[in-house]
């Protein structure tokens, strides 16, 4: 039995705890947040609780899933680390590259495994499509188009820590960065970016439109909104052979239509996406953390993946703000 | 009755603006000219109007012309058609280069002629509304804006860059430039673009991302990739999202279609988009003739002014492309 530490109360902590139901050989034993969230999870699991990690019998534990907003990952991350426990950390990885380096060299001190919650690469549309580029069934990719994008997020999350760039790093940091991970998967390494932005403008509304140029030559266009209704993903690969396209505005194998809000009232923080399999992707990710750490084989997605999504992400943030192209 | 010449049928939208013509009432075709006499007596044998070899004829019996020439032949027959003091409504993009364009201007002004571009998108209702209702305030103030205009690899004289001027930057950034200028009034003064051949292989841009600054502080991005291919069921697409500060307006010009999935002469399984919306060359042909009609310019139309500044778009994407960095436009004045 694997026992798993939750850090965090907010949507994500709740979210990945929830997986740990579905999984035989598993289980979260206990909940660390200095917030009353965390503490209500705690309760509704039924596992042990503590403001902070100096209250937690680490020999009780076996992985950390490190689900807090992005300023702390860095801060717990390196503290987990000394504590010799593998970690699921939430993505982005950290806020700036400094923070995200300084958490992968303290895991390889510690000979601790860190994997960064890249999600989309367990969604099952974005493996698909993975697939079939690299089985060419499209060719050589030379436009991408892809959208992330929905409502901002609550303010009554921490602090309402989304809405200070400072912290969470904004669409391009905390929302794009999926899309930048992904393409630089399928795509490879990127040349140079170029990104506008609304940044400063007020009343919640935040839309990022960026333009990657890879190594390769292939041209993405990524828009990552906090302007629009609900939350929706679309992609577009074109190749010299073919093309592929997916909206997940469409792709709901059921519809609701809501008259009231039923979600937990500690999961009304930022979006999550809902996909209709009978394995979440979060379930997949958390799964596969798990396998790899148990077989020893690496992760698919790994630390150093994430600090390359973060550093396209903070290029496109700086382009946004300077209005010059940024290299790679 | 009208009287309309057509002048050059390079391009394929010549069959189009024709079978406009043949539905609208008390208008005539005075004749077709073309550089290319066989091509040109092919398309008056199908359509049943007389080829004419002599254009300075055909403009002396002409209220107004329509140009579907090639892009750079645009400036000639445009120039010839002023100097006679017609009409004008011609092919995009207006040139290839801005200083033709300008010419061209110039030359239509000079004359007195009325000179309209052939950017039938505004003539698409969808798009109408969506500007009434931006200008209604509907979606608060416009912060940014995404807009395709996909389509197939045309071939022909459009991959010929003596003839084109360019490949697919130069054939699809006019529409939606215009479309995006038209809607929040005011101008591009800035154009950084990703371009690029990976599609076709065929020696001419094929893909592209735009990004374009207005005037006005409000911001877009482009697509004009030709990175439809036979497979796709259909020819491409013209889209554009408005995101305000109170909402988001969203345009599929092609979205009302009908999916038919049937199999093609040699078996194959097909499924194809079948667009049974309105007819945007019919209702700017249309426009045009009533303006000729009236004697009053259109408020519709894309004018010849319009076209330039599409165009300062276009070539300013080339060359941010060229040199890696955003391009600052400094708009012609006349």
């Amino acid at each position: 039995m694997l026992r798993a530490l939750i850090i965090g109360g907010g949507t994500m902590a709740r979210t990945h705890a929830e997986i740990y139901s579905r999984l035989p050989t598993a289980a979260v034993v206990g909940v660390v947040d200095p917030d009353a969230r965390g503490r209500r999870l705690a309760a509704d699991l039924q596992v042990s609780f503590s403001e902070s990690l100096s209250g937690v019998d680490w020999n009780a534990v076996d992985v950390a899933h490190v689900c807090v907003p992005t300023p702390w990952h860095r801060k717990l991350v390196v503290e987990i680390a000394k504590q010799r426990k593998h970690i699921l950390c939430e993505k982005p990885i950290a806020r700036t590259l400094a923070d995200a380096e300084e958490m992968i060299a303290a895991c390889e001190q510690s000979d601790v495994r860190l994997m960064i919650g890249h999600c989309v690469r367990y969604f099952p549309e974005y493996m698909r499509a993975k697939e079939l580029v690299d089985a060419g069934r499209i060719g050589r990719v030379a436009v991408a188009r892809l959208f992330r994008g929905g409502s901002f997020p609550p303010s009554d999350t921490w602090r309402d820590w989304y809405a200070n760039r400072n912290w969470s790093g904004g669409t391009s940091v905390d929302l794009m960065v999926h899309d930048f991970d992904f393409l630089r998967w399928v795509l490879g390494p990127v040349a140079r970016v170029y990104a506008k932005s609304t940044y400063g403008e007020s009343n919640r509304l935040e839309l990022t439109l960026a333009t990657l140029r890879f190594q390769s030559g292939a041209i993405a266009h990524v828009t990552g909104s906090w302007a629009h209704a609900g939350f929706g993903t679309r992609f577009e690969l074109a190749g010299n052979l073919g093309l592929l396209e997916h909206d997940s505005f469409k792709a709901g194998a059921v519809f609701h239509e809501a008259t009231a809000l039923p979600a937990h009232e500690d999961m009304q923080g930022v979006q999550v996406p809902r996909t209709h399999v009978h394995k979440s992707p979060y379930q997949l990710e958390i799964e596969d953390f798990l396998h790899a750490i148990v077989q020893d084989r690496p992760f698919s997605v790994t630390a150093h993946d994430a600090l390359e999504a973060l550093r396209i992400g903070l290029a496109v943030e700086q382009s946004a703000l300077t209005g010059m192209p940024v290299d790679l | 009755m009208t009287r309309i010449g057509i002048l050059s049928t390079a391009h394929m939208h010549a069959h189009s603006y024709m079978s406009a013509i043949e539905t609208l009432q008390d208008v005539s075709v005075t004749g077709v000219y073309d550089e290319d006499a066989g091509r040109g007596r092919q398309f008056c044998a199908a359509h049943g109007v007389p080829f004419r070899g002599d254009m300075e004829a055909l403009l002396d019996e002409s209220d107004a012309v329509l140009i579907a020439a090639t892009n750079a032949d645009h400036r000639g027959f445009v120039e010839r058609a002023a100097a006679r003091g017609v009409a004008i409504l011609c092919e995009k993009p207006i040139a290839t280069s801005v200083a033709d364009a300008a010419a061209m201007v110039q030359a239509a002004e000079s004359a007195g002629a009325p000179f309209y571009m052939a950017l039938p998108v505004r003539f698409v209702r969808a798009a109408a509304e969506l500007r009434k209702f931006v200008r209604a305030g509907k979606i608060g103030r416009i912060l940014a804006m995404t807009g395709t205009n996909h389509g197939y690899m045309p071939g022909g004289w459009f991959i010929d860059r003596a003839a084109s001027g360019g490949g697919a930057v130069m054939d699809h950034t006019s529409h939606v430039a215009d479309l995006m200028r038209w809607i929040v009034g005011s101008d591009v003064v800035e154009v950084y673009a990703e371009i690029a051949e990976r599609v076709h292989n065929r020696g001419i841009d094929d893909c592209g991302i735009l990004t374009l600054g207005f005037a006005n502080g409000v911001f877009a991005t482009l697509d004009p990739s030709w990175s439809r291919l036979k497979t796709y069921p259909t020819w491409g697409d013209v889209t554009l999202e408005v995101v305000g500060t109170t909402g988001v307006l969203a345009l599929d010009a092609f979205a009302p279609r009908v999916h038919v999935y049937a199999e093609a002469e040699d078996g194959q399984a097909t499924h194809r988009y079948d667009y049974y919306g309105d007819d945007m060359d019919l209702w700017m042909v249309d426009e045009f003739v009533r303006s000729v009609r009236s004697g009053q310019r259109s408020d519709t139309l894309a004018t010849g002014l319009d076209g330039l500044r599409a165009l300062e778009v276009t070539m300013a994407a080339y060359e941010s492309a060229e040199s890696g960095r955003p391009v600052a436009i400094t708009p012609w004045q006349p």
